[in-house]
């Protein structure tokens, strides 16, 4: 039933991840198309009446006709340009205003001779040596320079390789006619490469904070890298230009390698979260192109760039395709997405640009990859954007959970809190109980047994009588004893004090009350029932032994505080009575009642010797004992504190 | 005991001065009783130790039978046990102390029960008697009340004075206006529960020993519930309570 059950999910879930890969491959053809499309589509041209396409080429020794837009062969020397001769009428009548040549697209540079004068030389023109860019020029022909009729161009064209040179179709005609192209061109060509340069600063030095403060996300270091790379390079001037250190410039232009390595590491760190064991891999052509920037020449460096250099963009741009395929198709979110169709478009353009450097293609040799890079460079921003707001509602999300949970967790914390107090409390119950149960089968049990046992045999006497009013007795004292005294012992005191004082009645003996203060005793906050029964027994003891076996008339109980040996006064319970007394051996039992007391009796008083003694040190009490012909004396000296476990019960 | 050198102490009731007895008068004029006590050993025993002392007793042992005996003849003391099998000795109490208040009134309490006392106490009983007590205490007991002494003992002394301290929650046992204790009398019954004798009361509190014992009626009269308010309230809690 299981695997029944596993199979229909895992085949569902396969071919949802199936068609979610056909989906994005179908969004990826469609945005290939649409590039192709754009690609093809022609730039707006000036009017066909001011093109001058028709020239002479003289070049490397030879000369013939040529129609632009022409290509010539590449070269490593600026001494040799390629020189194009031809001509455009100008009228004096019909013209109002200045006349230009405008030059749409050329590599590398070139100069502009009409009648014999120089008027514009493309070479000082930083943005117009670089081939990626497909700079326009346009020049105003001085009107002093202008015949009526035909007008000599002349067009040097300089070529430095690797690729081939190009010229394309040149217009002259008004400046105010050829200059809105020229514009166009300009604002396409030239001023968005360097908005897209400075977005790329910017995301460069964002990134670089973000990795400065997230050392575990180095996927954030590699990019501000590449970020950083692509920024120095397009302020970059190029080879031609007089520059402080030639060789480092010339690494830095040919760095697109290392730029596009960088992006690759940072897709492999952020999408696939490990670093594979030959990822490496991805910087030997940027790190080659370094070494030969370093330490190789010019000539040699462009040519590595050509070769080398952009077929490795190539290769990133399509492993960086999939990498980012493979995280859509896993994670299925938005920066994969966004990701995926900037590398579409820039693989586009790649090819692209591939194709028409090696004249594959017939076009106006214009190089799209750097610029549809700021498609990619736009998709990074607002993947990071996207992954910031993300993280900012889970933080959110995290907080407000995080408060839920530890509400839970206090309750739960409470609720065990509680249950532990519950335990201990019944745990506490259950000691109290048993003490209770004992000192009621201590003393209650006893005195209803002896009472069963007398009325068995028929005894008539007072036996049964006392033994049942000792058992009240008893009980009144543990029920009074479960009574909450707030930890003072008088309570317990004045009400033993009315029983004595009933129980002493019929023996005509008077119970003399002596309390030292109108306080009485310390009150002790740790004062137990079952302290409270120990010491009330201890004091029953007494006055038994007084009544019973001393036979004594007068009994006092005192009742004072004493200060110890350490200063604390602690409280202390006299009994005295004026009977005959009795002899205390060492162990403090007493062996012999005085006088005519009979054996048992001094037995007895012995065994309840013994037992005030053992109340009392249950309770941490000391007791006193002095017995003499003329009377008995018990103190009993409560303890500072009172012991908490019954240590000494047995 | 000396009972007639107090009777003349404080007088909380004025109309019961004509009728004041000492406790060797003679037969002739013996102290009425009632005694309600349904179990039959208990109620011989009081009743011959308060025949023995001279007191003229009838006793009862349900609500039904106290009842009619009190239609025939008012008895200068009631003494009554509280779990009767028809009913509840509090009824009595109640009814008795609203319709022949110069009867003072006696629970018949076991060991430990200060909490039926106490119940009592606020339906009208001034005096409490243990059923375990000897005859002469009992004897005597009876007669300090007539002449005017409540006895009070230690525990119901104790019982009182904490429900006079402040606490969060209501404690256990009958419900108990204390309101009305003056500081003074709180005081006593301080005493009191510490096993303190009048004297020595008395004598920590600068009073005359004399008065004591008219300070502890005064006690049990001010914890008697009056109004009809009160009354009602008093049978609602009982009734939740189950005396």
């Amino acid at each position: 039933v299981t695997d029944q059950a596993v199979k229909p999910a895992s085949s569902g879930r396969s071919r949802k991840s199936l068609s979610w890969l056909f989906q994005y491959v179908l969004l990826q053809a469609l945005i290939v198309i649409v590039c192709i499309i754009a690609l093809r589509h022609p730039l707006r041209e000036p009017p066909s009446r001011y093109l001058v396409t028709a020239f002479n080429l003289t070049d490397r020794g030879t000369t013939h006709a040529v129609t632009l837009p022409d290509f010539v062969a590449s070269r490593y020397s600026t001494d040799s340009p390629a020189l194009y001769t031809g001509s455009f009428n100008w009228s004096a009548g019909e013209a109002h205003g200045a006349w230009a040549v405008y030059l749409p697209r050329f590599t590398n540079g070139l100069e502009i001779i009409v009648n014999g004068i120089e008027i514009l030389d493309s070479r000082r023109d930083p943005a117009a040596n670089r081939p990626d860019r497909a700079t326009p020029e346009i020049a105003v022909i001085p009107a002093s320079l202008l015949r009526d009729g035909p007008n000599d161009l002349v067009i040097r064209l300089y070529v430095w390789g690797p690729i081939s040179g190009f010229l394309d179709r040149i217009s002259v005609g008004p400046d105010e006619v050829l200059r809105p192209y020229y514009e166009q061109r300009t604002l396409l060509f030239v001023t968005l490469p360097m908005v897209f340069a400075a977005w790329q600063a910017i995301l460069a030095v964002i990134l670089t904070m973000m990795w400065a403060m997230r050392r575990h996300e180095p996927a954030y270091g590699a990019l501000a890298v590449a970020m950083a790379l692509g920024a120095i390079q397009a302020f970059s001037p190029t080879a031609l230009d007089q520059v402080t250190y030639p060789r480092l410039n010339a690494t830095l232009v040919a760095s697109a390698p290392l730029e596009s390595g960088f992006v690759v590491a940072f897709a492999v760190l952020f999408f696939v979260r490990r670093w594979p064991r030959y990822a490496s891999l991805i910087f030997v052509p940027g790190v080659l192109l370094v070494l030969v920037g370093l330490f190789g020449d010019t000539a040699s460096i462009r040519q590595f760039f050509l070769f080398l250099g952009a077929p490795s963009v190539g290769v990133h741009l399509l492993l960086l395709a999939l990498i980012v395929a493979w995280s859509e198709l896993k994670r299925q979110d938005v920066p994969s997405l966004l990701l995926g169709c900037a590398v579409s478009v820039v693989l586009t353009c790649w090819v692209h640009d591939l194709l028409s450097v090696l004249q594959v293609i017939p076009d106006h040799r214009i190089f799209f990859t750097r610029l549809s890079y700021s498609v990619l460079l736009i998709a990074i921003g607002a993947g990071l954007t996207w992954r910031f707001a993300r993280a900012l509602n889970q933080v959110d999300g995290f907080a407000a959970r995080l408060v839920i949970q530890v509400r839970e967790a206090e309750e739960k914390l409470k609720a065990s809190f509680a249950r532990e107090e519950e335990r201990a409390r019944a745990a506490a119950l259950a000691r109290e109980r048993a003490r209770l149960m004992r000192d009621l089968h201590d003393g209650l049990g006893g005195q209803l047994v002896s009472i069963v046992a007398l009325s068995e045999r028929g005894e008539t006497g007072g036996g049964i009588g006392d033994a049942a009013r000792a058992a009240l007795k008893d009980l009144r004292l543990v029920i009074d004893s479960m009574d909450d005294l707030g930890g003072d012992l008088m309570l317990a005191l004045g009400s033993w004090r009315d029983r004595a004082t009933a129980q002493l009645r019929p023996h005509g003996i008077t119970l003399n009350w002596r309390a030292a203060t109108p306080q009485g005793l310390p009150v002790h906050p740790e004062l137990r029932p079952w302290h409270v029964i120990q010491i009330v027994r201890i004091l029953d003891e007494a006055l038994t032994n007084a009544v019973k076996h001393a036979g004594a008339t007068h009994i006092a109980v005192g009742i004072d505080t004493f200060a110890d040996a350490s200063g604390f006064a602690r409280g202390s319970i006299t009994v005295e009575d004026d009977g005959k007394g009795f002899a205390i051996a060492g162990g403090g039992d007493a062996i012999a009642g005085g006088g005519d007391a009979v054996a048992s009796d001094g037995e007895k008083a012995g065994r309840g010797l013994r037992n005030m003694r053992g109340r009392a040190a249950r309770c941490g009490a000391e007791l006193e004992l002095a017995s003499g012909a003329g009377g008995t004396r018990v103190r009993l000296k409560l303890p500072r504190c009172f012991p908490d476990s019954d240590a000494v019960a047995g | 005991m000396a009972v007639a050198t107090c009777s003349g102490g404080i007088k909380l009731r004025p109309e019961h001065t004509p009728m004041t007895p000492s406790s060797d008068e003679g037969p002739a004029r013996a102290i009425t009783i009632l005694l309600v006590e349904d179990d039959a050993p208990t109620r011989w025993r009081l009743q011959d130790a308060l025949a023995k002392a001279g007191f003229d007793v009838d006793a009862a042992a349900t609500l039904t039978e106290a009842r009619a005996s009190l239609a025939k003849r008012v008895p200068r003391v009631l003494l009554t046990d509280l779990q009767l099998p028809d009913g509840h000795g509090n009824d009595l109490i109640r009814e008795t102390r609203q319709r022949h208040p110069d009867t003072e009134i006696m629970v018949i309490s076991i060991l430990g029960d200060e909490e039926s006392v106490i119940s009592a106490i606020t339906v009208g009983a001034t005096g409490y008697l243990l059923k375990d007590a000897f005859p002469t205490d009992i004897a005597t007991t009876v007669h300090d009340l007539v002449a005017g002494h409540s006895p009070i003992s230690a525990s119901i002394a104790r019982f009182i004075v904490k429900r006079t301290q402040a606490s969060a929650e209501p404690p256990p046992g009958p419900p108990l206006n204390t309101t009305k204790l003056t500081p003074r009398e709180i005081d006593i019954l301080w005493g009191i529960a510490k096993g303190f004798s009048y004297a020595e009361i008395a004598s920590h509190l600068g009073l005359s020993r004399q008065t004591v014992p008219g300070h502890i009626k005064s006690i049990y009269r001010k914890l008697e519930v009056h109004t009809r308010g009160e009354a009602v309230f008093e049978a609602v809690q009982q009734g939740l309570i189950k005396l």
